[in-house]
C-alpha cells in the first residue's frame, strides 16, 4: 500500500474514471433490490418492482406494510450506515497515513459504547428512545477529549492516535464497570456492541441520512485537498493545503458520519477497513476522489451483509457484525500480510 | 363441553380441575370466558387491544408458555420459541425468544404474540408487530410473586380462558401457602443460591430471592446488595467460604454443577453445606421461569429445609 505517491506520476493513469462510480451505485441499487425482494417471508418479486416505483397492482396489505415500513427503511438504514463507515474509514486512513487506521480509532467507538451503557443502565423503564442520541453525544465528546488531550492538535497525527487509543481504553473500563454494576444490563449492552439494524423505522432513517449525507458530501467537497494529506506537510503547503485545517474538517465530518452510524446501529466493525482497501485493490487507485466509490461500495456491502443477518439463522436474527467481523477480519490479516510483503 | 362447564363451576377442588381439564384442550377455544372482546389488556407497560379471541398464537417466552398451557390454551398456541421446553406437547419451532425475527413471526400468520420484555430491541420488534396488525402481549420478568400471578390473569384475559386463569392463581397460590405453613421457620438457615460457577447469586430484592425470605431463610448474597443494582452480584470465593451457608442451592445443575463439582472448589469442602451433603440440585429451568411450575420451586427448598432442620 503506496502511502507517498506523487499524484501526477503518469504511471497512476487517470486520476479518477466516472464509470467506476457509476458501476458502483448500479451495484448498489441491484443489491439494495435484492435486499428488500429477499426475506423470511416470500413477496412476489415482480410486485414487490411494482410496489417500489408506484406501479399500479403491487404488492397489498400486510406484504406492502412488510416492503414498505420493515424492509425498505432497513435496506436504507443499512446502506447509509455502510457508506458512513466505508468513507470514515477512507478519510481516517489518509488523514493518519495509516492504512489500518478505521472510523472507531479516536474512541468514537467506546464513547458511544459508553453512552448507550448509560442509556441502558440509567433507568428501569423504556430508555431505548434516548440510546441513540447518549451513543451519538458519547461517541463526539469522546473524540473532542482526544483532540483536546492530544493538545498539539493535528501537528503530529501519531500523538493524536495515541490519545485516541487511551481515552477509548478509558472509556471501556468504565463501560465495563457500569456493566458489572447492573447485571441486568449486559445482555442489551452487549448486543448493542455486536450492532443491530433492527431498530430500523423511517424515523431512524430520516435523521441518519440528514447526518450522514451532509458528512460525506462535505468529504466530498475536501476529497482532492485530502489526497495532498497523503504527501508530507512541506509538499501539502507547498499544493496550497493547510494540512491541520484540512485534517480538522476532515476528522469532523468523517466523526459526524461515524457517530451518527453508530447511534443508529451499535457498532459495526470492519467495513471502515474492509471496504476502502476492497475499492482501492480492485480500481488500484490510493486517491480520495473515490469517496462517492467508497459509500456506493460501503453501502452495498452493508445491505448484502444484513441480508445475510436477516435469513442466516433464520428463524432467528444473527448480528450484523458478527457477519461484517467474519469477513472482514480475515481481509485485514490479508492487508496486513500484503504491506509487510510489500515494505 | 358440559362437564367441563361443570367442573369450572367447581373452583373449589383446583388440582383435580387443572388436571381434567388438560385432557379436554380442543374444547378450550370454542366458548366464552369472562369479558366479551375485544380486550384492551396492559402488559410490560405497554397497552395491547386484542380484537378476538385468538386461535393462532406465538409464544416466545417459556414461561408464557407453561402458563399457556396450564390455563388450557394449549390448542390455540401454533408455535413456542426455541427455549420453551415444557410441557413436551407445545409446538417448539426454531422462533428465537431473545432475537425474534418480526418476518419469521408473521410467516407463520399469527394472531397475537406473546413476546419477552427481555428480548433484545423489544420495543422495535413489538412496533414491527404491530405495523403488521399482529397484537402482541410484553411479558416482563416480574419481581413479586403477586406480579406472576397478575400475568397469569392477563394471559387468561388475552386468551379467553379468565376462569381457568383464576383457577390457575388459586392452585399456585394455595400449594405454596402450604408448603410455606408447613415449613419451620428457622431464620437461622443459611442459604447461597448459585446462578453460574462465576458464583452470581441473586438477593433477597429479587423475585428468586423473594421465594427463599418468603420461607424464612437467610440469604448470604444480602451482603453485596449494593454491588449490583439489578440484586444479581457476583461473590468472592472467599467471602462465599467464610459466609459458610448451611445450604447451597444449584440453579446451574442443568449444566453439570453438582456436589461433587463444588466440593473440589478451592476451600468449598469446609463449608458446612457441602460437608453436610444440603446441596440442592434443581431440575432444569424451575428457577427462571415464574409459571405453574414455581411450586416445585418452593417444595424443592422446603424439602432441603427439613433435611438440615
Amino acid at each position: 500500500m503506496p502511502t507517498r505517491k506523487d499524484p501526477s506520476a503518469p504511471q497512476m493513469g487517470p486520476m479518477w474514471n466516472w464509470r467506476i462510480t457509476a458501476i458502483s451505485a448500479v451495484v448498489l441499487f441491484a443489491v439494495a433490490v435484492l435486499g428488500v425482494s429477499l426475506g423470511p417471508i416470500h413477496l412476489n418479486f415482480l410486485k414487490v418492482i411494482k410496489t417500489l416505483f408506484g406501479f399500479p397492482h403491487g404488492l397489498q396489505g400486510q406484504e406492502r406494510v412488510l416492503l414498505l415500513d420493515l424492509r425498505l427503511p432497513r435496506v436504507l438504514l443499512a446502506a447509509l450506515v455502510g457508506a458512513a463507515l466505508s468513507t470514515s474509514g477512507a478519510v481516517y486512513q489518509t488523514v493518519f497515513r495509516n492504512p489500518l487506521a478505521d472510523p472507531y480509532l479516536l474512541g468514537a467507538a467506546s464513547g458511544a459504547g459508553l453512552g448507550a451503557t448509560l442509556a441502558i443502565t440509567s433507568s428501569g423503564g423504556n430508555v431505548y428512545g434516548l440510546l441513540p442520541i447518549f451513543s451519538f453525544v458519547g461517541g463526539v465528546l469522546a473524540v473532542l477529549t482526544t483532540f483536546f488531550i492530544s493538545g498539539r492538535f493535528f501537528a503530529e497525527p501519531n500523538s493524536l492516535l495515541l490519545s485516541g487509543i487511551a481515552v477509548g481504553s478509558f472509556g471501556t473500563a468504565i463501560q465495563t464497570y457500569l456493566q458489572q454494576r447492573h447485571s441486568s444490563a449486559l445482555r442489551p449492552v452487549y448486543s448493542w456492541i455486536l450492532g443491530e439494524l433492527t431498530i430500523a423505522n423511517w424515523q431512524v432513517v430520516r435523521w441518519s441520512c440528514l447526518y450522514i449525507v451532509s458528512a460525506i458530501l462535505i468529504l466530498i467537497t475536501v476529497s482532492k485537498q485530502l489526497d495532498g494529506l497523503l504527501l508530507s506537510d512541506e509538499e501539502s503547503f507547498s499544493l496550497g493545503i493547510n494540512p491541520n485545517k484540512l485534517r480538522i474538517i476532515a476528522v469532523a465530518a468523517a466523526t459526524l458520519a461515524t457517530a451518527t452510524a453508530v447511534a443508529a446501529s451499535g457498532l459495526i466493525g470492519f467495513v471502515g477497513i474492509v471496504v476502502p482497501h476492497l475499492v482501492r485493490g480492485i480500481t488500484h487507485r490510493v486517491t480520495n476522489r473515490s469517496l462517492a466509490t467508497m459509500a456506493f461500495a460501503g453501502a452495498a456491502f452493508l445491505v448484502l451483509a444484513d441480508l445475510g443477518a436477516r435469513t442466516l439463522l433464520s428463524p432467528a436474527e444473527l448480528p450484523i457484525g458478527v457477519i461484517t467481523a467474519f469477513v472482514g477480519a480475515p481481509f485485514f490479516l490479508f492487508v496486513l500480510r500484503k504491506k509487510r510483503v510489500g515494505s | 363441553m358440559l362437564k367441563r362447564r361443570v367442573l369450572s363451576l367447581a373452583g373449589a377442588i383446583p388440582v383435580f380441575l387443572l388436571a381434567t381439564s388438560i385432557s379436554y384442550p380442543a374444547f378450550s377455544a370454542t366458548f366464552s370466558q369472562g369479558e366479551p372482546f375485544p380486550v384492551t389488556l396492559q402488559s410490560g407497560g405497554v397497552v395491547t387491544v386484542i380484537p378476538q379471541a385468538p386461535k393462532r398464537i406465538i409464544s416466545l417466552s417459556p414461561t408464557a408458555t407453561e402458563i399457556l398451557f396450564a390455563e388450557n390454551a394449549g390448542s390455540q398456541v401454533i408455535a413456542v420459541d426455541s427455549l420453551s421446553n415444557y410441557p413436551t406437547s407445545a409446538p417448539i419451532t426454531k422462533l428465537s425468544a431473545f432475537s425474534p425475527n418480526v418476518e419469521a413471526i408473521a410467516a407463520k400468520r399469527p394472531d397475537l404474540v406473546i413476546l419477552s420484555a427481555d428480548a433484545t430491541n423489544s420495543v422495535s420488534i413489538q412496533k414491527a408487530l404491530r405495523l403488521l396488525k399482529i397484537a402482541v402481549l410484553v411479558e416482563k420478568a416480574p419481581t413479586q410473586i403477586s406480579g406472576a400471578y397478575s400475568e397469569f390473569i392477563t394471559i387468561g384475559k388475552a386468551t379467553n380462558h379468565v376462569s381457568d386463569a383464576k383457577l390457575l392463581v388459586s392452585h399456585v397460590k394455595n400449594s405454596i401457602n402450604s408448603i410455606i405453613a408447613k415449613s419451620r421457620k428457622n431464620r437461622s438457615i443459611t442459604f447461597f443460591h448459585e446462578l453460574d460457577n462465576t458464583l452470581y447469586s441473586a438477593t433477597s430484592n429479587t423475585f428468586i430471592g423473594h421465594v427463599y425470605s418468603s420461607l424464612g431463610l437467610k440469604n448470604i448474597a444480602d451482603k453485596a446488595q449494593g454491588a449490583d443494582a439489578s440484586g444479581y452480584p457476583q461473590l468472592s470465593q472467599e467471602y462465599l467460604v467464610t459466609a459458610n451457608p448451611q445450604i447451597i442451592f444449584l440453579s446451574d445443575a442443568q449444566y453439570g454443577e453438582n456436589l461433587q463439582t463444588v466440593s473440589t472448589r478451592p476451600g468449598w469442602a469446609q463449608i458446612s453445606a457441602v460437608m453436610n451433603s444440603n446441596v440442592v440440585l434443581f431440575p432444569a429451568d424451575i428457577t427462571s421461569r415464574w409459571g405453574p411450575r414455581l411450586i416445585d420451586f418452593y417444595q424443592s427448598i422446603s424439602d432441603a429445609m427439613a433435611k438440615v432442620a
